[in-house]
């Protein structure tokens, strides 16, 4: 049963006790109270998602600064708080006090939407990872038979989003980094579906909640290693992290897309991509690892072992490598990784074919 | 060389539509204040212009308008990174040209603050192209082991970045026992951490892919364009001038001139990094050599150098980190020199920059230009 409507019929049921309750309209329609049962519901769980996506943000932002610190042979926060936890919330205040410069010749609208087409879609995707399953009950926000296509069509809104920001702005170097995005987003988003396509074969479901029951018996990485590389690749190209950073790649296009921005709509775009982060490990877990399926412990404590593993290798990689160049990144993309996912799709398909029964 | 004639070289044609980019003079990556007009077509570079002068501070004519010790605060500050180098260029030429004998402890003082401050500077290099070519970690690995060599110049000569150490007849204080047993302690394990900064480059794969072939310049361009310095030996020409016009006692010492063939970013890379090991090599051969006795010319006191008139002209060419750096003086019979002309490497390297980025791609444009090491107190001067 999923967790929505496990809380909306708990929520009905108060409203029928109370006596809130009519058919309006026709004698065929849905009663008032499963509309706003429904509707109250829905509201509270996308604040809870929301909530939920900030946390592990601010979570991952003091991790990774304390890690690079680390790494760096230096302190890192350390004033504000207890070991400067608190270094990030007195961030996000300055940077929303900062005054908000918008570009005279930018493209006003287009200019102000960017940041959320990055941000929000992220959160979204929050809605459909299985958090793990208490008794009979789903832990995940929504639950349909298309949650995987669903995850799909919002990972590539973000891309849109720094293409725009980036063309609005009204600047050289955001122009270009608009046009290593858009370019970058398509080199790697075909290896990533058809490696999606690929889990989606062997589970025979659509429903990340059905895949993660599928890898019961062995997670997927195992039929999938070559497909879990290319996946892992992929996502890193998709968050705009070293080595692939080239969109807003510091050091030549001064900050890319994102040149122009300042204040709490740079940090929209700076908490996107650590959201981003957050979600792409979650996925990895989700799809390649098995989710929530563990021995002894509860399943949202292994979930959050194995993507909490995976934010720190992301982390790793961010404090280790150097920028690949463009045209090599399309290379890896289009010479190396698009064959590479189709050889991996003809492996699941026969390992659907002959060995269906052991997933 | 015209940048046409460049294009045709690479085979490239100026399309109709290109996009002009100013990078810099203020942007993360041009070490300091460089504006490049860039024209791109795409991703590729299809002109490149240098502008400069955006630090201009009159350093030459500022100087010919005091005594000859004076002129020594600013020549500190054109190569800030090595200010000891650039200091040694100016009390070589001045020496030479008042004929100031110096003593041996000097000479072989200033030998080894001269080398502990290249490798300050290559450290500083090394750090800043790690940084340009995406990488931030490299950069505070590079400023740690820098802060060892400023804490044994500050330990000697009372500062750390601008010195005025070097004085005309000697050098300004003595070594102390304790400073010597500093950089004793120092080079017992430069090596080793040397070694684990550049596995950071040379191991990785993304920067040898990215640097191989990147920003070439042949010799025969590095020679009429008057590159020297690293780059020209990374070109493949074994060309020192601590080793080929030794001075200062260069000549007395053991040390190889590292040098590659392929011209490119990747082995200027190896060739500073090689270098920063033989500079740690000549100090501790000069912590063996160095012998007793004065440390300045006791008939020269600095009331006596303003006093000193001096003609005729001098031009000693040293090798500081950049290339070769040196001052032409001319005396017209006054303390104050008549012309004082400063020949920096940074500038003449520059200049070279249409020819390494014509033709490559914008995100070889940083790496290109960290790789020529350009500090613009010496290009603006």
């Amino acid at each position: 049963m999923n967790l929505f409507f496990f809380l909306m019929s708990i929520l009905y049921g108060i409203l029928k006790f109370l006596h809130i309750d009519f058919v309006p309209f026709t004698s065929h329609g849905y009663p008032i109270g499963l509309w706003i049962a429904y509707l109250i519901v829905a509201v509270v769980e996308v604040i809870l998602v929301f909530i939920l996506a900030m946390l592990v943000v601010v979570i991952l932002i003091y991790v990774f600064r304390k890690y690079m610190a680390d790494v760096q042979n230096r302190i890192g926060p350390n004033r504000l708080g207890p070991w400067g936890s608190l270094q990030l919330i007195a961030d996000v205040f300055k940077l929303i006090q900062k005054q908000d410069i918008i570009p005279t010749a930018a493209d006003k609208t287009a200019y102000r939407v960017a940041p959320y087409l990055v941000f929000t879609p992220v959160v979204i995707g929050f809605m459909i990872i299985p958090f793990g399953n208490v008794s009979l009950l789903n832990l995940m926000v929504i639950n349909f038979n298309y949650t995987i296509l669903f995850l799909v069509a919002t990972m590539i809104i973000s891309p849109v989003g720094e293409i725009i920001g980036g063309l609005s702005s009204h600047n050289k170097y955001g122009m270009l980094g608009a046009l290593r995005a858009a370019a970058q987003d398509m080199s790697y988003e075909v290896p990533m579906l058809i490696s999606l396509i690929s889990v989606i074969i062997l589970a025979g479901s659509f429903n990340a909640q059905d895949i993660v029951i599928a890898q019961r018996h062995i997670p997927f990485v195992v039929p999938e290693f070559l497909g879990f590389i290319i996946f892992f690749l992929a996502v890193l190209g998709k968050q705009v992290f070293p080595p692939f950073d080239l969109p807003e790649s510091a050091s030549e296009l001064v900050s890319g897309y994102s040149t122009e921005y300042s204040g709490m709509r740079y940090g929209i775009f700076y908490m996107g991509g650590f959201a981003g982060t957050a979600l792409a490990s979650l996925v990895i877990a989700t799809i390649y690892f098995g989710g929530w399926e563990g021995p002894i412990f509860p399943g949202t404590i292994w979930l959050i072992i194995k993507a909490g593993v995976f934010m720190l290798i992301f982390l790793l990689i961010q404090v280790s490598v150097f920028r690949v160049r463009v045209d090599q990144f399309l290379d890896m993309g289009w010479k190396y990784l698009l064959p590479l996912s189709i050889v991996n799709l003809f492996i699941s398909v026969g390992f659907a074919l002959f060995a269906g029964g052991v997933f | 060389m015209i940048r046409s004639h460049l294009r045709k070289r690479r085979g490239i044609e100026m399309q109709d539509k290109i996009v002009e980019v100013n990078f810099g003079p203020q942007h993360p990556s041009t070490h300091g204040v460089l504006r490049v007009k860039v024209k791109l077509d795409g991703e590729v570079i299809v002109d490149a212009q240098p502008v400069i002068g955006y630090l201009h501070r009159n350093a030459e004519k500022l100087s010919e308008m005091g005594y000859y010790p004076k002129a020594q605060i600013y020549v500190d500050r054109l190569d800030y990174a090595a200010a000891l180098n650039m200091e040694l260029g100016f009390v070589l030429s001045a020496e030479k040209l008042m004929d100031i004998q110096v003593p041996d402890r000097a000479l072989w003082i200033r030998m080894m603050m001269v080398e502990l401050n290249r490798i300050a500077s290559h450290f500083i290099w090394l750090g800043t192209h790690g940084l340009d070519m995406g990488m931030l970690s490299p950069f505070f690995y590079c400023f740690r082991e820098r802060e060892k060599i400023f804490r044994i110049l500050d330990e000697i000569t009372g500062s750390r970045l601008l010195y005025n150490y070097f004085a005309i007849g000697g050098v300004y204080s003595d070594v102390t026992p304790k400073s010597l047993e500093m950089i004793k302690t120092w080079l017992s394990d430069f090596d080793k951490n040397l070694t684990e900064i550049e596995n950071i480059f040379k191991k990785s794969y993304i920067y040898v892919a990215r640097t191989k072939g990147t920003g070439k310049l042949s010799l025969d361009d590095t020679i009429s364009y008057g590159v020297t310095g690293p780059m020209l030996r990374a070109a493949g020409k074994k060309w020192d001038l601590r080793k080929n016009k030794p001075y200062l006692h260069y000549d007395q010492i053991n040390f190889d001139v590292p040098s590659q063939q392929a011209g490119d970013v990747y082995a200027r890379m190896l060739v500073r990094i090689e270098e920063m090991h033989q500079s740690a090599r000549i100090v501790a051969q000069v912590l063996d050599k160095l012998p007793a006795g004065d440390f300045y010319n006791k008939k020269y006191s600095k009331p006596m150098l303003v006093r000193i008139k001096a003609t005729g002209e001098s031009y000693i060419p040293t090798e500081s980190p950049k290339g070769e750096f040196g001052i032409y003086l001319v005396g017209d019979g006054s303390a104050i020199p008549y012309r004082f002309r400063i020949r920096s490497p940074s500038f003449a390297n520059l200049s070279a920059a249409p020819a390494m980025l014509i033709g490559y791609k914008i995100a070889d444009m940083t790496a290109t230009l960290s790789s020529m090491d350009p500090v613009f107190g010496e290009v603006d001067r």
